[in-house]
């Protein structure tokens, strides 16, 4: 109920907001010369509905949205549902190994540099991290992609597959997924080297978030009482680490980590268009300049469903990892 | 036990490097020879390829379909001039004299309100129909009623069919220009049966009841050498060569557009191993260019200026001696520099690529002194004004940059300019509602003839509304000479007729032409046939060949 308030909240504000944004789809849509014409611009007002009061649009919006039907993109022509279908499995194809990476990447450097509080790794992890975060993403992409793409020739300048290769026939809509569905194995290592650069630059990203929550909540829980008593017991450092400062730490380290997900997941605008990466941040970012309304709401709604989901998850982790939670 | 871990490790660890290692060393080779079209199991060869292999083309996508009658932006006419055949074309960068394509003649009648074109009896569509004039008929006819974006350039303009073979198609007022209006891709010519099948119709209420958009987003029903393999307006647009096309072979088997920002366009092509091609790369991107690349380009563009005439939305822009101090203060020089290598000072309204421009003595040049006596003229004291502008880079170039270039020349001449950038939409919308008083933009021509400016910019016409320049408020010469231009149905004494306009326009009229700017093509040495066109598809993927 509450998913369905909230979703409910999403599509009034951002129809809301976005009657406040000067200008609207038409002169986004139509050419200058078309905008003179009283003819065309009525027909365009016309077929997208212009003319009825913004009550009635959303009311028919609303209409259609409990019917499944995200309604129809005034820039791609196409139905939102089916536009989200194609761009969402490629920023997925991104994110996930993103995340898995950040996470192993995140809890271990954290972890590293909390056993070693205040000694030279440790600093050099804090500086590191701070560089990471300090980091504008775009400028990281740009220089990722000059320094291994353009000086050194190690990886493909952008895309998801280069030009001569036919993607595999869409199953997941995720390349490497549907390539290795299919058989095609080349098309499956094109597919995993154009990968490299985008999963690269946003792995940086996320992972100096992740190692900076990591440190500080492993610093916290090994000055805890009980892991002094394991340690006092005689038990390993590695058991004492997985059994006792690990599963206390991860906590807050989920928090971050899902956030960063969902983060993740409702578009890296700026990766995606520096590695020409058709995701959804890209079509949140058209649709957005194009005051494209019907495409704005299905990623508005598509990023408060992803939140939610993660959130969910998140709840559902804490569990596993905290009996205490799970038993309350 | 420690000892077994740790090498578990190790060979992990290894194993892993091993990978990174692979990906790194093939990621960057896999361009090499690639493009020849025979990559392995996911590759073109798999299709049945030929020896044209891939054609890359880089762009920044400015597309929303690929129906003829619905594209007019720059990426979807690149692509449907390639898949859609018109009765006739431009060769190379001429946009002057039209030649046969699917007409293989055609004759004007003496006031040039009828138009009559012989169409080829050899011309067949991708599915082996032949190219009748009935489909000529109805893609036209199609193309107004659906009163999209590019019907505007064929307003007033119907098609029929007298006899087989035959097509006539009637302006409602004479224009010279029908042909060249007919060349752009929006005239492109459907199968209509297949059309009409998939929702298409040419009555008039095809603006409510064609449906055929979103088939033709997916299948295309031409007669060009290219048909559509598939197209995702976010990133790329394939084309497939048409086995059953009527003419020369197509070059390559695959072309694919792909969405590419400039920056990366210039990265890449440098790096590229052959059979690549960039549309983005003007102005500052040039500089540096690896030498062995071929370039083509035309000033197609203009950038301009516009005073608002009303005095109730400035006072300021609406007195004709601030418009002329305006004007003689400007650098145009130094303007034009910013854009890069490839960019003019203006003349007049008109670019250099097209018939009607004025010639290079025109070119206007900076007087401060003469500024300085129009703004005493003028009566305004320290007269401030803020000037709009969409807040976007075109043509490799940031407009903020050309706008802190004109606030700095006005400052010499004692105006004082605050810049007002805005997002693309809201000036778009600004600019519509015709309540801005000083705006900065860039302009191209709808369709490849000069007096279409004439249309827009004279007095009283739409754009020159927008800007409050009535017909009352220009001289009785203005008008005139506007009206000359539409009169000429001699090309020639069109031109003369245009250029005679512009000088008119340049002493009365609220419009200050700054530069010209450049389209440009960047090819891959092994590539010929590659020449911009400033007709509207940028490049004839049609003429592309290998050397």
């Amino acid at each position: 109920m509450t998913t369905v308030i909230l979703l409910f909240g999403v599509t009034v504000l951002t129809f809301s907001l976005i009657q406040l944004v000067p200008g609207d789809s038409m002169t986004a849509s139509l050419s200058e010369t078309a905008l003179n014409d009283p003819a065309v611009v009525s027909a365009y007002r016309d077929k997208w509905g212009l003319d009825e009061p913004v009550t009635t649009q959303y009311a028919i919006y609303l209409g259609n949205l409990l019917q499944g039907d995200l309604g129809i993109s005034r820039q791609t022509s196409r139905p939102v549902l089916g536009d989200l279908m194609t761009y969402v499995p490629a920023t997925l194809e991104i994110a996930i190994p993103a995340m898995i990476l950040s996470v192993l990447l995140g809890t271990g450097i954290g972890l590293y540099a909390a056993l070693r509080h205040g000694r030279v790794g440790d600093q050099v992890v804090r500086v590191g991290s701070l560089l990471g975060l300090s980091t504008p993403p775009f400028w990281l992409a740009l220089v990722t992609l000059y320094v291994f793409f353009y000086v050194l020739g190690l990886a493909p300048s952008g895309g998801r597959l280069s030009s001569w290769i036919t993607p595999p026939p869409t199953r997941t809509g995720m390349l490497t997924v549907d390539a290795l569905l299919a058989g095609q194995w080349m098309t499956w290592w094109d597919a995993v080297q154009h990968l490299l650069l985008p999963v690269a630059v946003l792995t940086c990203l996320t992972v100096a978030t992740l190692v900076r929550f990591v440190r500080s909540a492993m610093l916290e829980v090994l000055d805890q009482d009980y892991v002094r008593a394991a340690r006092a017991k005689g038990l390993p450092t590695a058991t004492v680490l997985r059994r006792h400062v690990l599963r206390a730490g991860l906590v807050p380290v989920i928090t971050v980590s899902g956030l960063a997900f969902a983060s993740l997941l409702s578009g890296t605008v700026l990766v995606e268009q520096i590695f020409s990466w058709p995701g959804v941040g890209q079509y949140a970012f058209r649709a957005a300049s194009g005051l494209d309304l019907p495409a704005v709401l299905g990623v508005s709604l598509f990023v408060a469903v992803v939140y939610t989901l993660v959130n969910l998850m998140v709840d559902l982790l804490y569990g596993v990892i905290d009996p205490r939670i799970r038993l309350s | 036990m420690v000892r077994s871990r740790t090498g578990r490790v190790a060979n992990v660890t290894t194993v892993m490097a091993a990978v990174v290692a692979l990906a790194a060393c093939t990621a960057g080779g896999g361009g090499g020879g690639a493009s020849g079209g025979d990559e392995g199991d996911g590759g073109a060869g798999e299709n049945g390829a030929a020896s044209g292999g891939t054609l890359t083309v880089s762009t920044s996508f400015v597309i929303n379909s690929l129906d003829p009658g619905q594209v007019y932006e720059a990426t979807g006419a690149l692509a449907v001039h390639a898949m859609y055949e018109t009765l006739v074309t431009f060769s190379g960068s001429d946009v002057s004299t039209p030649e046969p394509l699917l007409a293989e003649s055609w004759e004007a009648n003496a006031d040039s309100t009828e138009f009559t074109f012989n169409l080829r009896d050899d011309a067949v569509f991708a599915d082996g129909s032949p190219v009748e004039a009935e489909d000529v008929v109805f893609s036209i006819n199609r193309l107004n009623n659906l009163s999209g974006s590019p019907s505007v350039t064929v307003e007033g303009l119907s098609a029929s069919s007298p006899e087989e073979g035959v097509v006539v198609v009637s302006s409602d007022e004479p224009n010279p220009s029908v042909p060249t209006i007919l060349a752009m891709p929006a005239a492109g010519v459907l199968n209509a049966e297949i059309a009409a099948e998939n929702g298409a119709t040419d009555s008039e209420d095809a603006a409510s009841e064609d449906s055929a958009t979103p088939f033709l987003d997916q299948t295309s029903a031409g007669s060009g050498p290219y048909v559509l393999g598939s197209f995702d307006p976010a990133s790329e647009v394939v084309l497939e060569a048409n086995p059953e096309y009527w003419g020369e072979a197509p070059g390559f088997d695959r072309i694919v557009i792909k969405n590419v920002d400039a920056q990366n366009q210039k990265l890449a092509i440098e790096r590229s191993p052959g059979a690549e091609i960039a549309l983005d790369l003007s102005g500052r991107l040039l500089d540096g260019l690896d030498s062995s690349l071929q370039t083509s380009g035309a000033q197609d563009t203009f950038y301009f200026v516009t005073l608002h005439q009303d005095p109730e939305v400035s006072e300021v822009t609406s007195n004709p001696d601030f418009i002329k101090a305006l004007r003689a203060s400007m650098d145009y020089e130094g303007i034009a520099a910013l854009f890069g290598q490839d960019a003019l000072p203006a003349a007049g309204m008109v670019p250099p690529a097209f018939p009607g421009a004025l010639p290079d003595s025109e070119t206007k040049s900076q007087d401060l002194d003469a500024a300085r006596d129009h703004l005493d003229a003028s009566g305004l004291e320290d007269p401030s004004v803020s000037l709009m502008y969409p807040a976007i880079t075109y043509r490799g170039v940031d407009l903020g940059t050309i706008a802190t270039k004109v606030q700095n020349d006005a400052a010499e001449a004692g105006i004082t300019i605050e810049l007002d950038p805005q997002p693309i939409a809201a000036f778009l919308d600004a600019q519509s509602a015709g309540r801005v008083a000083f705006r900065f933009s860039p302009q191209s021509l709808n369709y490849p003839v000069a007096s279409s400016l004439v249309n827009n910019f004279a007095p009283g016409q739409p754009s020159a509304m927008r800007s409050g320049w009535s017909a009352e408020l220009a001289s009785p010469e203005m008008i005139a000479a506007g009206e000359a231009v539409q009169e000429a149905l001699d090309p020639e004494a069109q031109d003369t007729a245009m250029q005679e306009w512009q000088r008119l326009l340049d002493e009365e009229s609220p419009f200050i032409t700054l530069a010209y700017n450049s389209g440009v093509v960047v090819a891959t040495p092994d590539l010929a046939g590659v020449e911009y066109s400033p007709a509207g598809w940028q490049v004839d993927l049609r003429s592309v060949r290998r050397s």
